[in-house]
């Protein structure tokens, strides 16, 4: 590294050597540390330039205006509250199946008591039949 | 090309799914710098939150269709934010009368010294009266730390470009504010 190209850097990105490029770090520590009656007044000036920025300060966010932006993420499409429905979808899947598991019961009981009650039915209109005289079962039964 | 590395990939997936708790997160991570980088560009509380929550709107929008890789996502943050920095800037100077006001002195009075919150309003002024270009260059290096090669690329400029406008904003910093620096007496 030269005496100009070390210059230049402190004077861009300052006396911290956190803040030169990656790629040149290295090197320029090595010439600070080789050439310190050259590097010392550059760095001193840097310095008062850099403690200088660190004055400055801003405002941290407000709670109202993070509440805003969290907000107008729904507002944008994004479905913010997806995950806090899950256990809502998973309950009215729940109760969906249940409620059909109920009426294909239903069905099928309603299918068994018909068939019961038809052959009761039948059975009476048999011993009925079968009390009248001159009246063949076949007849009733088919 | 190769891919680029992205600390914030998942973060800005989960985003895109529309979980809650990334959105926060976002928030958390994203706001302080984009609220930041407006105040220092614009040097005006109530703008800079406009920015911010703009940006960070553009930001919902962008994170269901952002393709990892590409870039890193708080660099197309940074260059959301300084457009709509700049967007503000250029109407600002539309309404600028021919005769640029005079700039009130900001200095100290003579019978006190400075308090910090002093030093950091004239700080702040300072850089307000820099010209545009030495104050991104400025701000995006040294307040936001990009990297010199993320701040070339976003200010469209190359390396060498942007170290000559660090270089003459800090050094037009100095002057600006050279009463405050320790031994500037009788320069």
């Amino acid at each position: 590294m030269t005496s100009e190209r070390f210059l230049a850097l402190v004077a861009a990105y300052g006396a911290d050597a956190r803040r030169w490029p990656e790629a040149e770090r290295a090197l320029a520590r090595a010439f600070a540390a080789a050439h310190p009656d050259v590097v010392a007044p550059a760095l001193a000036e840097a310095d008062a330039a850099d403690a200088l920025l660190q004055a400055s300060r801003v405002a941290y966010p407000s709670m109202a205006l993070r509440d805003r932006i969290i907000a107008s993420a729904a507002g944008a499409g994004l479905k913010a509250h997806r995950e806090g429905r899950r256990w809502l979808d998973r309950l009215v899947l729940a109760l969906g199946a249940g409620w059909a598991a109920a009426a294909c019961a239903g069905v099928v009981a309603g299918v068994m008591m018909t068939t019961w009650l038809t052959a009761d039915v039948q059975a009476e209109a048999v011993l009925y039949q079968a009390s009248l005289l001159g009246v063949d079962d076949a007849e009733v039964l088919g | 090309m190769a891919l680029i590395a992205d600390p914030d990939e998942d973060l800005v997936r989960r985003v895109g799914q529309g979980d809650p708790a990334a959105i926060q997160a976002m928030v958390a991570r994203k706001l302080p710098r984009m609220l930041a980088l407006a105040q220092r560009m614009l040097g005006d509380a109530v703008e800079a939150e406009d920015v911010a929550q703009d940006a960070m709107l553009r930001a919902w929008k962008q994170a269901p269709r952002w393709t990892p890789g590409q870039a890193k996502f708080d660099t197309w943050l940074h260059r959301v934010g300084l457009n709509l920095c700049y967007d503000r800037l250029r109407r600002r100077r539309e309404v600028t009368t021919a005769t640029p006001p005079d700039q009130p002195d900001t200095g100290p009075a003579p019978d006190r010294g400075l308090l910090a919150a002093d030093v950091g309003a004239r700080v702040d002024a300072a850089l307000a009266r820099l010209p545009d270009r030495q104050r991104e260059a400025i701000v995006l290096c040294h307040y936001q730390e990009l990297t010199n090669i993320e701040a070339a690329a976003l200010m469209e400029v190359s390396v060498d470009a942007l170290e000559s406008l660090l270089s003459r904003g800090r050094r037009a910093l100095r002057q600006a504010l050279a009463d405050i620096r320790p031994g500037a007496e009788g320069e």
